[in-house]
């Protein structure tokens, strides 16, 4: 191959699109809405790690990747360099969540009780299975919202939790400005609930299976509706902007000495996510927790433990991106590490 | 998948899983390493118990599958539907009745008997790795008998907390050798591990890992000569359904207040038997 076929590179990257774009040819067009409601995981997924709401940006992504969930994740993140920031919503608690499911597995029973919700947690994962056919159960659900404080909130009230210590005024916002360590926990959440689910998930093992000491209760597990709501720029009273699905998890980990008083309290961790996706939610409770109580690590190779592993490593766009630049054209570097690799081997043959 | 296949996993698969068994029950405390087989439920949610159970089935087995004591808690639910729909076979509440239990986290109260299996889905097979996580030198471990790093655990948590910070998975020494992970049962059933007349099998799914404790097998706790082995204790606490006081109990926080109820809950509804209590409504369904 020729210098010139790599300048010829024009025509080349047209082809190139057009392929793609054949490639994603169906049959039939496909709506962006039918695509919101027969995927709504991979559209969570998609505005989670875009870091953007919109059911409806998702869904175009969606079919402008072909499923690919990254790719589609990186259009919204590029879509969102476009957006002015307005500035911040209120906070919104994990009780003020309009609950379509909620678990604790730290308590049999809890007040509001445990509400399984959809979920395929008890599905036989069988093609055909003489469990899946089962007839279609009515579902008697109440019509009235479902409203519940965190299933911690009774150890709180016992005073049995450690809280951190907290010296920030507002949350940090990472696409603004990036911290230098010790980075601030809003940073390090931030960075989370943008994370790719993928590399988040295997950090959280690492830690549950062997390298770390975290073996957290799920204190609460939830999913549901949460109201945006935004002081108005001009009245500055509050005004309801829009609603959100969520997933939010409190997991409890083991106790630690509080450095406040010095009396022992249980550690718990906090995951939080845009959308339907208890897995991503677990595993940044995980990380949460085995970032902020280190004190009985043991074997000193927790990498979950570590903030600068994870605030680095585990955002999808930036690790696609830079793994996939590797197809970029590296001649002149390779061609200078052929070099010295060639000098070095004239070196050590003589 | 083929339906006619009777518990689910191919002959083969079953034999090589029994196979296994063997070495573990000849080898007690020591974890055997299989081919875990995908099963149709997720990792971690009792595939490891769930081979166990369905290559040891025979048709004339009677089924019990407990989740924290409950034969109502919903994976429990799942996981005997599952069983009792591949197999065919006989499904009970009743620890007396069955003939293999399938349990995560909890003993039966109803002290088990000879012929009975008992089999544990079990997350953390290696009783080492909260100490040493790399899997070539536990092994090493294991094969000196070196359990120095859990005693110097053992240690650090008295000094400073006065005892263990282990709740659950409390390591336990078998017949004088291994060190074993005993599955996340609270210590109340650690006790009930030594001498027991039921076959203990515990299976590790995603670890893959399988090991046993035979009939009548000396089980103890890791713990220092002077300092006894604490066990959970609900002192002036009773069952608030069957008034039981000498069994484990799970707590329900209501606001600042706490209940109290039988975590067995088949034995919780035997006890009202017994009573004559026959509401019918038992807490199991």
């Amino acid at each position: 191959m020729s210098y010139v076929a790599i300048k010829g590179g024009i025509e080349a990257i047209k082809s190139s699109k057009e392929l793609f774009r054949r490639l994603l040819q169906g049959t039939e067009p496909m709506a962006a809405k039918d695509v919101s409601r027969r995927f709504p995981f991979a559209c969570d997924r998609i505005m989670a790690e875009g870091a953007l709401y919109s059911e409806k940006l998702a869904a175009r992504a969606m079919l402008r990747s072909g499923g690919d969930l990254l790719e589609a994740a990186f259009y919204l993140r590029a879509h969102r360099s476009t957006c002015r920031r307005l500035g911040e919503a209120e906070p919104v608690a994990g009780g003020e969540l309009r609950l379509l499911r909620r678990i604790s597995s730290a308590f049999k029973d809890i007040e509001g009780g445990q509400i399984l919700g959809p979920s395929c947690d008890y599905v036989i994962r069988l093609f055909r299975s003489r469990l899946q056919q089962e007839k279609s159960s009515p579902v008697t659900g109440e019509a009235d919202p479902i409203y519940s404080p965190s299933a911690v909130e009774s150890l709180r009230q016992r005073d049995q939790v450690l809280v951190l210590g907290n010296r920030e005024k507002s949350p940090f916002d990472v696409t603004r400005s990036f911290p230098l360590p010790p980075y601030p926990r809003s940073a390090l959440m931030q960075v989370m609930a943008r994370g790719e689910s993928g590399s988040m998930l295997a950090f959280a093992y690492t830690s549950m299976r062997g390298y770390g000491d975290v073996h957290p209760t799920i204190g609460d597990l939830r999913i549901g509706m949460a109201e945006i709501c935004f002081a108005h720029p001009f009245t500055g009273g509050k005004v309801k902007i829009g609603e959100i699905r969520a997933t939010f998890c409190e997991t409890v980990g083991s106790f630690q000495r509080d450095p406040r008083d010095g009396r022992l309290r249980l550690s718990t961790g906090f995951g939080f996510c845009l959308g339907h996706n208890e897995t991503r939610a677990i595993s940044m409770s995980i990380l949460d927790l085995a970032m902020h109580h280190r004190g009985y690590s043991v074997g000193g190779m927790d990498i979950a433990a570590n903030p600068e592993i994870v605030i680095h490593h585990i955002d999808g766009i930036e690790s696609m991106g830079f793994t996939n630049h590797f197809k970029l054209p590296h001649y002149v570097t390779f061609q200078a590490d052929l070099h010295v690799y060639e000098n070095a081997r004239k070196e050590s043959d003589e | 998948m083929n339906e006619s296949v009777f518990a689910f996993m191919d002959e083969d698969a079953k034999k090589e899983i029994r196979r296994t068994l063997l070495k573990a029950v000849a080898i007690p405390g020591y974890t055997v390493p299989f081919a875990s087989r995908e099963m149709p439920v997720a990792r971690g949610w009792g595939t490891g118990g769930l081979q166990i159970t369905l290559s040891l089935l025979l048709k004339r087995d009677c089924i019990k599958v407990i989740d924290q004591g409950c034969d109502g808690s919903v994976n429990a639910v799942n996981i005997r539907d599952f069983i009792a729909s591949v197999s065919g076979v006989k499904q009970t509440f009743s620890t007396r009745e069955a003939t293999i239990i399938q349990t995560r986290h909890r003993i039966p109260e109803h002290k088990l008997a000879e012929g009975q299996i008992l089999v544990f889905q079990v997350p953390y097979p290696e009783v080492l790795t909260t100490v040493e996580p790399d899997t070539e030198k536990q092994k090493q471990m294991h094969a000196d008998s070196d359990y120095s790093k859990l005693w110097v655990l053992l240690y650090e948590d008295t000094s400073q907390f006065g005892d263990s910070r282990i709740s659950n998975r409390y390591p336990v020494e078998v017949e004088d050798h291994y060190v074993m992970d005993p599955s996340p049962i609270p210590k109340y059933d650690i006790p009930r591990l030594n001498n027991s007349p039921a076959l203990l099998l515990f299976g590790a799914g995603r670890e893959k890992r399988i090991y046993a404790i035979p009939p009548y097998t000396k089980v103890e706790p890791l713990k220092f000569s002077d300092r006894p082995f604490k066990v959970e204790t609900f002192a002036g606490k009773r069952c608030g359904r069957c008034g039981a006081d000498n069994v484990f109990l799970d707590e329900v926080r209501q606001g600042t207040t706490s209940l109290y109820f039988c975590s067995d809950t088949e034995y919780c509804d035997s006890i009202l038997t017994e009573q004559g209590d026959v509401t019918g409504n038992t807490e199991s369904e």
